[in-house]
């Protein structure tokens, strides 16, 4: 089959924006390492710096794939079956975790478990524990979002067939043979995600356990010296183990998705958008902790942007003012403002929605176009677009810079979009997420019928097409700037010697300062709050505009 | 799924095509209108070849089967679909809605839908009108009053039809002419 100018050249144009910059990383540090794949993965064990990096990667992923389910098939049981006040509100309250930037929940959990908070940073297993709930708290939006529509849309004629058969007589027998299955392809996608999630985490890591690494959190500390000839070749070395088994678990792991999406969207009957649900008191023990659960974090940097340690020679005392905050915009000769920093995360955010937008739709449209008479070819585009969720924004921002110094070095780091290269790969695949279920639900008698009264293809898709698919597309917006806004691992990577300084990286590096100065703490709490701010704002417009179906993710 | 049929219609004519259930009505139409593409033949229209012709420059309308009404778009912003400078008023007197330009899709009935859907078809000034069973998902006594007005208007309007259905009282009442698949 034919594809449509449009279509190939964005297949083309992404297929580039993706695999140049990884190829450019990844030929460059071969090129120092040499091509030998079993030393690479050897190193990891080999090395002092990442010993025990795979079996920790793993083990934290795993772990947080299981608590994430635990947490969030109860709570998405509630929302769906259930009748709900302000249901809109506490949806957005438990799923607005995932679009917080990670630095953000970082912070947010450090001062909840640290001496302003629940003061209970005790050992390893403390860390590792604050670890796994992290990565829960983030991601119980997939869960939510992938089982929810499912629960709450379902015909309730299935339901109440399977009451009067002999099969569905008891609850068990209900689940077992309705919910189980109607539930299975969601939960295992939620899963999926949930994994890949969990283990490419940086920031998490980063700045909650004690050392502890994952592959990710290696490839960031290292890759500044990856890349120059005869200079720490095992270091080249660590990066490309790090890299091929997390591209290889991480694009299984992309596959499976894509697969159990399709098939969910083609088992989901045709639903109900008015289904009668009923009230259920006892639901409450399971959401009022989960909103807690959901907000105390944020609650906590908020908190403790205005709390202002004092220490002298009779001891330690706090005060509550906005230091902090004063410290944050006011910038110094050594560091940016949160000015700064805030009119480079929106301009960098803009011009990615500007590219990432267009770009993503067409690609969902030409795998929506494709899947039709070539299943396996739209598979595979689909995988594609997902690509930069198995190689880490760390990856992606080791490729960018790179290929900037492959390219013309003094070119890109003067110039300022330079960043957006990052966000753009990053933020893509979101979009694509979200619209390729939505262009999925579209009725194609809508255009068919167009057709038929003369309205040429312009026409149709400004008049037609647009306003059905508003939802979708606002989402999609809304999520890509809330998704640049917050980008810190590929940012982290490209601009570290540079003065574009984001929001994300004001925060880590006004926490990497050394804590006898006293209003960098609270000063990086101020930033995150006012990240967090912007974020909920985004968010909560985002929840006004998503369709009731919407079963795509996010 | 076709072969050595030949179909032929006059100014103004009317004529309807039964069949079982998945004998190619519906692709029939379909075909003839654009929106499926013929593997052989040939379609014309007033003695112009239009089979390689996209759907929205054939002139030809289509009234499917349950009415596809515009959810975002209110009575007379489907109208105005089918002729952005049309009477609305005076096309939704036609065919018996007087005063529905404001109502909104959802809160009209099957029997309405299918009647908006008729006026937006006729807006749109087509050569021919095809319609594809759409009466089968109405109660008898709303279908043959719908099939009687139908009718009434293509033919003060002399608009040549072909109608598909697998009724075939509906197809005698309502065609000049009955062919059967």
């Amino acid at each position: 089959m034919k594809l449509r100018l449009s279509s190939s050249c964005a297949v083309l144009a992404y297929t580039l924006l993706v695999v140049v910059p990884l190829w450019l990383a990844i030929d460059r540090v071969i090129w120092v390492a040499g091509f030998n794949p079993s030393d690479w993965i050897n190193s990891l064990n080999g090395n002092y710096i990442s010993q025990g990096v795979v079996a920790f990667t793993f083990l934290q992923a795993l772990l947080s794939t299981v608590v994430t389910l635990a947490i969030g098939l109860p709570i998405a049981w509630q929302l769906g079956r259930y009748k709900w006040p302000l249901q809109s509100l506490i949806k957005a309250t438990l799923t607005m975790p995932f679009v917080m930037p990670s630095i953000v929940a970082a912070m947010g959990f450090l001062h909840l478990i640290g001496p302003s908070g629940l003061n209970i940073r005790i050992d390893d297993t403390t860390w590792f524990a604050t670890l796994i709930i992290a990565h829960a708290w983030f991601n119980l939006a997939l869960v939510i979002r992938f089982c929810e529509p499912v629960l709450s849309t379902l015909d309730p004629n299935l339901e109440e067939q399977m009451r009067l058969l002999p099969a569905g007589h008891s609850k068990i027998g209900r689940i077992r043979n309705l919910w189980a299955p109607l539930l299975a392809p969601s939960v295992a996608a939620a899963a999926c995600m949930t994994f890949v999630f969990s283990f490419t985490s940086f920031a998490l890591v980063r700045w909650i356990t004690l050392g502890d690494n994952t592959l990710e959190s290696v490839m960031a500390n290292i890759g500044s010296s990856a890349g120059i000839p005869n200079y720490m070749l095992a270091r080249n070395e660590i990066i490309l183990g790090a890299s091929l088994i997390q591209f290889t678990v991480l694009l299984a792991s992309l596959w499976l998705m894509s697969r159990l999406q399709q098939r969910r969207q083609n088992l989901l009957p045709q639903a109900s958008e008015i289904t009668v649900k009923r009230v259920n008191r006892s639901g409450w023990m399971i959401l009022a902790p989960a909103v807690i659960f959901a907000l105390s974090p944020l609650i906590a940097v908020f908190w403790a942007s205005f709390r202002i340690r004092h220490t002298d020679s009779t001891g330690t005392s706090y005060s509550w003012e906005t230091s902090g905050w004063e410290f944050a915009f006011a910038g110094s000769s050594s560091m940016s403002s949160a000015w700064d920093a805030l009119w480079n995360s929106l301009g960098y955010a803009m011009i990615t929605l500007c590219i990432a937008l267009p770009l993503g739709w067409t690609l969902a449209q030409t795998i929506l176009d494709v899947e039709k008479e070539r299943p396996r070819t739209a598979r595979f585009l689909d995988v594609l677009t997902m690509i930069p969720f198995a190689a880490s924004s760390v990856m992606i921002g080791l490729g960018v810079m790179l290929g900037m110094i492959r390219i013309n070095a003094e070119f890109f780091y003067s110039f300022w979009p330079t960043p957006v290269i990052a966000h753009v790969m990053i933020t893509t695949p979101f979009v694509v997420r979200i619209m390729l279920p939505a262009l999925r639900s579209l009725n194609p008698i809508y255009d068919e019928c167009a057709q038929t009264l003369g309205i040429p293809a312009w026409r149709r898709f400004v008049s037609i097409r647009l306003p059905l698919l508003r939802g979708s597309i606002l989402v999609a917006v809304i999520f890509t700037l809330a998704m640049s806004l917050g980008e810190f691992g590929a940012s982290w990577v490209v601009t570290r010697n540079s003065d574009w300084t984001t929001l994300p990286i004001m925060i880590d590096s006004l926490r990497s300062i050394p804590y006898n100065n006293t209003y960098t703490a609270p000063a990086a709490c101020a930033v995150s709050s006012l990240l967090m701010g912007i974020t909920l704002l985004l968010f909560t417009w985002a929840e006004k505009f998503r369709p009731a179906r919407d079963g795509g993710m996010f | 799924m076709f072969s050595d049929f030949d179909l032929e219609l006059k100014p103004g004519e009317i004529i309807a095509i039964t069949g079982p259930s998945g004998c190619g009505k519906t692709t029939l139409l379909r075909c003839i209108c654009g929106l499926e593409k013929l593997d052989s033949g040939n379609i014309y229209l007033n003695d112009e070849d239009i089979t390689n012709l996209p759907a929205e420059k054939r002139g030809v309308g289509l009234i499917f089967q349950s009415p596809v009404l515009f959810p975002h778009l209110s009575v007379e912003g489907n109208l105005l679909l089918g002729n952005k400078n049309g009477e609305i008023s005076k096309a939704l007197e036609e065919v018996g809605l007087s005063e529905f330009e404001n109502r909104r899709v959802e809160s009209i009935s099957g029997g309405e839908g299918q009647r908006v859907a008729l006026a937006r078809a006729l807006l749109a000034q087509p050569k021919v009108l095809l319609l594809d069973e759409p009466f089968s998902s109405l109660d008898d006594e709303l279908s043959g009053k719908l099939v009687q007005d139908v009718r009434a208007i293509l033919k003060q309007r002399k608009c040549p039809a072909v109608l598909v259905t697998h009724n075939r009282i509906i197809a005698e009442k309502f065609a000049d002419s009955v062919i059967s698949l």
